[in-house]
């Protein structure tokens, strides 16, 4: 090994606290470890109590083998979950390759620390807790610890099959395709697909022997993703760049909007062309679902203030996740657009409107809810009213203390994204969230529902009326903020 | 053109430029040398708004780069790469600075055009990101791009470096060429000796964040800096 463990260490320090904002960084470190922390809990929640939930809901049939029924499921997502968010770490070789360290050592460094990745901990932690309790209750068995063994085997299996299909796209859409059709030929048509895997898990379950097949699978991936390794490990292969398609090159629609469609043109195609803006818009839309999860549960139905709360990140999903990085997303050149004939609320203002295209854009999508209800649609709307005039001009506010820069064009690993996370974005969310609730509440403890509803309208509409008036003093604290950003974004290109 | 008086950058206790008065007048090809940390690049950033200055004045066209942003229509640039978009196409980062600079997209590339001969064919259509390409057609490109819409404040930095020997010379031609025609003011900062001497018409040589030197060129210009820099 070139450096050792203590140089490596030392080396991650200097990294992160010579970083800007590191205070910042440490706190959002802090943060994110407590979610970290929840996460592991709800685990060993969901492990512990998954035995109870099985035996309450089937009480003659064996808790293994109903969890054998999914499990291709966890599986499938899991596998997608890999293949958006996992990012094998052959491109950080590069400079070990002229280091005095043989090709096979550097491929197996590689293989191993991918085995650190968050996914591989999952299945642990779900199922140690899963099957002390099957043990606990009844009874201890080899075949149980055996099964237990062989779905970690097909975890890390999926882990390295991640390397070798190698953002195959229509792999992934394939794998979705299935899962959905195989659910649907399965539950109406009667066709075993799912079941097959499930006798396959079962099979596994009952007769200990079979656990030579998922061993076999681990053997072959293994030794094709070594191969496959080595034949990446030089410039023109896996270590280069990738001849990119160009795409989103025709947007004429924009051109009648004078300066500003020209910059919502470039802010279309950083969203399009860059890697960590399509994840982050993505996860913004799966926003759009949030509602499913309250308005399906009575509970909630009968509380309007949570469901002011799913209105707003309903309409407001998109607003918040990319919005959040605003001015982040042109750090890279920051300095380059200061110096451009661009006043500053023009580049403000475009910003502005995407982010209230986005609102109409999700509020529009999310008519659908209708289902659940007038009510539903009714809160919906306010909510994205709210989000249109008050929230979107709060976004825009708080990123002028959002300092950090985002590197475009890499991807986020999951709980790694202290780039351009930080706690006074967290601080500033609070109003976004608390804002709109309040501005429902204070009218509805008093008048009723309609009177929070109105609420929000007035609010929104308040906004859109002073609008101009309240972009000029965002503008200003832009202005007088501009040098400290500007330090920021430029001190961490390195 | 550019006038700064008694203007002075320091970080924490120690100052890294102080320039009491320098005057460019419009049309000039400006030089500035100097070892590394003399202060070139802190000089741009201040005339470009970019860092704030401790004390004094920098103003283009009599107007003051920090009280108002009336020099950003006239006034380009190009430092380094991050003066680039790197998710643009050449063509797409081109009709952006020039629909900044209200021309039309016919227009631009109809002004690009006649650049083709530095570009050597590398830069045009070639249906790639502006990140995807090398350092030096990066350099070219940027070079390009500070020049649309005429401005008539341009600011290089280390415009030589990274390109191969063929558009050195070129770019040199071209420099003193968009002088001469549209009376174009260039502020370029260079290690090369030869090719800033080949090319301003003054020179002004920095140490420590003060001017050593304010020459016009001359034949014996080049040996003059060749003599301080060896010792």
């Amino acid at each position: 090994m070139s450096i050792s463990l203590k140089q490596s260490i030392s080396l991650s320090k200097k990294k992160f606290f010579r970083a800007p904002q590191w205070e910042l960084k440490l706190a959002a470190r802090i943060f994110i470890g407590f979610i970290a922390l929840y996460f592991l809990v709800v685990f060993l929640a969901l492990g512990i109590g998954l035995f109870f939930i099985i035996r309450e809901a089937s009480p003659d049939q064996d808790p293994v083998s109903v969890v054998n029924l999914w499990i291709i499921y966890f599986f499938g997502i899991d596998f997608l979950m890999r293949y958006f968010i996992q990012n094998p770490p052959i491109t950080d070789v590069k400079s070990l390759l002229l280091q005095p360290i043989t090709k096979a050592q550097i491929i197996q460094r590689v293989m191993l620390r991918s085995l650190t990745s968050f996914f591989n901990f999952i299945p642990l932690i779900i199922l140690i807790p899963f099957c002390v309790v099957v043990s606990v209750e009844n009874g201890s068995t080899l075949s149980l610890w055996i099964w237990f063994f062989a779905i970690l085997t097909l975890s890390v299996t999926s882990n390295y099959l991640i390397f070798l299909i190698n953002k195959n796209k229509s792999i992934a859409i394939g794998t979705l395709i299935f899962l959905i059709l195989g659910y649907l030929l399965e539950t109406y048509f009667k066709i075993p697909v799912i079941s097959f895997f499930s006798s396959g898990f079962e099979a596994i379950y009952t007769q200990p022997l079979w656990i030579l097949v998922p061993l076999a699978l681990f053997a072959f991936i293994w030794q094709l993703t070594q191969r496959f390794l080595k034949s990446q490990l030089y410039l023109d292969k896996g270590l280069g760049k990738k001849k990119e398609r160009i795409i989103g090159s025709k947007l004429k629609f924009f051109d009648a909007w004078g300066t500003i469609g020209v910059l919502l043109k470039n802010d279309i195609r950083l969203i399009i062309r860059n890697i960590r803006a399509r994840q982050v818009v993505l996860m913004g839309f799966m926003f759009l679902f949030y509602g499913l999860f309250f308005f399906t549960q009575q509970i909630y139905i009968e509380r309007p203030v949570v469901l002011i709360f799913a209105g707003v990140f309903i309409t407001g999903g998109f607003m918040t996740a990319y919005g959040q990085y605003v001015p982040a997303w042109d750090s890279e050149y920051y300095s380059f657009l200061m110096g451009q004939n661009l006043p500053y609320k023009e580049y403000l203002k475009s910003k502005l409107y995407l982010l209230m295209f986005s609102i109409v854009l999700c509020t529009f999508l999310s008519f659908p809810y209708l289902y659940f209800g007038k009510k539903v649609m009714l809160i919906i709307l306010a909510a994205g009213l709210f989000n249109l005039g008050l929230g979107s001009l709060i976004n825009l506010f708080s990123g002028a203390y959002n300092a950090t820069p985002i590197k475009l064009n890499v991807k986020a690993k999951a709980f790694e994204n202290t780039q351009a996370f930080n706690l006074t974005q967290l601080l500033f969310s609070l109003p976004k969230l608390v804002l709109p609730i309040i501005i429902f509440y204070l009218p509805y403890a008093f008048l009723g529902f309609n009177a929070g509803i109105l609420g929000l309208v007035f609010s929104g509409i308040l906004g859109l009326v002073f609008q101009n008036k309240i972009l000029n003093w965002i503008e200003r604290i832009y202005q007088t903020k501009k040098y400290e950003t500007l330090a920021s974004f430029n001190k961490s290109k390195i | 053109m550019i006038s700064v008086h008694s203007l002075s950058k320091k970080y924490g206790g120690a100052t890294v430029l102080d320039l009491q008065e320098l005057n460019i007048p419009k049309g000039e090809l400006f030089g500035l040398v100097g070892n590394n940390g003399a202060g070139k690049t802190t000089f741009f950033s201040l005339l470009l708004d970019l860092i704030e200055s401790s004390s004094g004045t920098v103003s283009i066209n009599e107007i003051d780069v920090q009280k108002s942003e009336a020099w950003k229509p006239f006034t380009s640039a190009f430092i380094d790469e991050s003066y680039l978009i790197g998710y643009l196409t050449v063509e797409e980062y081109y009709h952006f600075i020039g629909s900044l600079r209200g021309e039309t997209i016919e227009e631009v590339d109809l002004f690009v055009k006649a650049f083709e001969p530095f570009f050597n064919s590398e830069i045009l259509n070639q249906k790639k990101y502006l990140r995807d390409f090398s350092k030096g057609n990066q350099k070219k490109a940027g070079i390009i791009g500070a020049l649309i819409g005429h401005p008539e404040v341009v600011i290089l930095d280390e415009p030589f470096a990274n390109l191969d020997p063929t558009t050195q010379i070129r770019l040199k031609t071209l420099l003193k060429e968009e002088a001469q025609k549209h009376g174009t003011t260039f502020l370029i900062s260079s290690h090369d000796l030869t090719h800033v001497t080949d090319v301003c018409e003054r020179i002004v040589l920095l140490e420590k964040g003060v001017i050593l030197k304010d020459i016009k060129t001359t034949p014996s210009t080049l040996k003059e800096l060749e003599h301080y820099f060896s010792n």
